[in-house]
C-alpha cells in the first residue's frame, strides 16, 4: 500500500466578473423564455406582419394555400429559434461556470489560464445570442439567409471561441496528469 | 519515445480541434420543420373519418362549421354547380359514396386551380430561373397537399387520370429541382390541370347523366 503523498486538489473560484457574466446570461434566458411565452401572440403577430410585408424575400406568390405553407415553416424557425435560445443560454451559462472553475483550478500559469477564462466566458456568452438574432433575421431575410448570417456573425467566432478554449483546456489538463503521473 | 507520442497527441487534438471550429456550420441544427394540415386538410380528414365510421350527424356538423365549406362557398364560381348543397345531402342521407365523391371533386377543383395558377406565374418571362424553379416547387407542394388526400379516390374512378396526374407531378417535380429547365415545368402542370378539369366533368352528376 502505497501512502497518499500528493495534497488535495484547492477549487479556485472564476474572476467574479466571468461568474456575473454567467448569472447574467442564465437570468437573459429565464426572462426570454418567459416572455416567449407570454408575448407568444404578439411576437408570432408581429413576425407575420414583416413577413408578409416582404414577399419577395420569402417568395410568396400571393395565393393563400401555397403562402401559408412558406409563412409557417418560417414563424416555426422563427419560434425555435427563441425556445434555443433559451436552452441555450440556460446550458452555457453553467458551462462558464464549471470550465472557468476548472481553468482557474487547473491552468497554473497565468499566461494561459486568462485567455483560456476570457475565450470561454465570451464565446458562452455570445453563442447563445445567435439563437436570438438569427429568429430576429428571419422576418427581414427568411430562415435560411437569417442562418447565415447569424452563422457568420455570431456562432461562428463565439463557438470557434468557446471550442477553441475547450480544447486548450482539456490540452492543459492532459498535460498536468501527464506530468503528474511522470512526477 | 514518451516525446513522439505527446507530439502525435498534441497533432490529433490541434486537427480535431481545428476541423471542429472550421466546420461549425453543420452542428447548428435549428430543428426539422414538418409541415402541418391546413384548416381545410384538417377539416376534409375529420369528416372523412366521421363517415367512415358511420357517425354522419358528426361529418354532417364537422362540415357546416368547418373551413372546408367556407372554402367551398368561396370558391363556388369555379366549382361545379350545386357541389355543396349535394354534398350537405349525402352527409344527411348518410350516403358515404355521395359523400366521398362530393369532397373528391372539391379537391381535384383545389389542386387543378392551383396548376392552372403556377402554370400563369410560371410564365412571367421577368422571373430568374431560380425564381421560377422556387414558385414551381412551392405550387407543386400545395397540389400534393391537396391532391394526395383524394387520389385513391380518382385511381377507384378513373385510374387513368390518376396515372396521368402522377407522372406529370413526377415530371414536374424533377423541371422544378432542376434550374437548367424550369421553362419545362408549365407543360407537365397544364396537363395536371387537364386532367383534373376532365375529371371534375366526368364525375359531375349532370354530364354522368348526359
Amino acid at each position: 500500500m502505497i501512502p497518499e503523498t500528493r495534497a488535495p486538489l484547492q477549487w479556485r473560484l472564476p474572476p467574479v466578473a466571468v461568474l456575473l457574466t454567467a448569472v447574467v446570461l442564465i437570468g437573459c434566458a429565464e426572462v426570454g423564455g418567459a416572455s416567449m411565452v407570454r408575448f407568444k401572440v404578439e411576437l408570432t403577430r408581429w413576425a407575420r406582419h414583416a413577413m408578409l410585408a416582404r414577399p419577395a424575400t420569402h417568395g410568396l406568390v400571393g395565393v393563400r394555400d401555397v403562402d401559408e405553407r412558406v409563412l409557417d415553416e418560417a414563424l416555426v424557425k422563427f419560434d425555435a429559434g427563441l425556445r434555443l435560445f433559451h436552452l441555450h443560454a440556460e446550458g452555457m451559462g453553467l458551462v462558464i461556470i464549471a470550465t472557468t472553475t476548472i481553468a482557474a483550478t487547473l491552468a497554473g500559469s497565468p499566461a494561459s489560464r486568462r485567455p483560456i477564462i476570457v475565450l470561454l466566458t465570451v464565446g458562452g456568452a455570445g453563442y447563445p445570442l445567435g439563437y436570438l438574432v438569427w429568429s430576429g433575421l428571419i422576418p427581414y431575410y427568411g430562415p435560411e439567409r437569417g442562418k447565415t448570417v447569424a452563422e457568420w456573425l455570431v456562432w461562428t467566432p463565439f463557438g470557434g471561441a468557446t471550442i477553441v478554449a475547450l480544447w486548450w483546456l482539456a490540452g492543459l489538463v492532459a498535460w498536468r496528469m501527464m506530468r503528474r503521473e511522470r512526477g | 519515445m514518451i516525446g513522439r507520442a505527446r507530439v502525435v497527441a498534441a497533432s490529433l487534438a490541434a486537427a480535431v480541434a481545428l476541423l471542429v471550429t472550421l466546420c461549425p456550420a453543420a452542428a447548428h441544427h435549428v430543428g426539422t420543420y414538418v409541415p402541418k394540415d391546413n384548416e381545410i386538410t384538417t377539416n376534409f380528414k375529420q369528416i372523412k373519418f366521421s363517415v367512415q365510421a358511420g357517425k354522419f350527424a358528426v361529418a354532417r356538423r364537422l362540415f357546416d362549421t368547418g373551413p372546408l365549406q367556407t372554402d367551398m362557398r368561396a370558391r363556388a364560381a369555379r366549382l361545379p354547380a350545386g357541389l355543396e348543397a349535394g354534398l350537405r345531402a349525402a352527409l344527411e342521407g348518410g350516403d358515404g359514396a355521395e359523400v366521398e365523391r362530393g369532397l373528391t371533386i372539391f379537391f381535384a377543383a383545389l389542386a387543378r386551380d392551383l396548376a392552372r395558377e403556377a402554370t400563369r406565374q410560371t410564365a412571367d418571362p421577368t422571373l430568374s430561373r431560380e425564381a421560377c424553379a422556387a414558385i414551381g416547387a412551392r405550387f407543386l407542394e400545395a397540389i400534393w397537399r391537396y391532391y394526395n388526400l383524394v387520389d385513391f379516390a380518382v385511381a377507384r374512378r378513373d385510374d387513368r387520370t390518376s396515372v396521368v396526374i402522377r407522372l406529370a407531378f413526377d415530371e414536374a417535380t424533377g423541371y422544378a429541382k432542376s434550374i437548367a429547365a424550369p421553362d419545362k415545368l408549365r407543360e407537365p402542370l397544364t396537363r395536371i390541370a387537364q386532367a383534373l378539369s376532365a375529371f371534375i366533368d366526368a364525375s359531375t352528376p349532370a354530364r354522368r347523366g348526359s
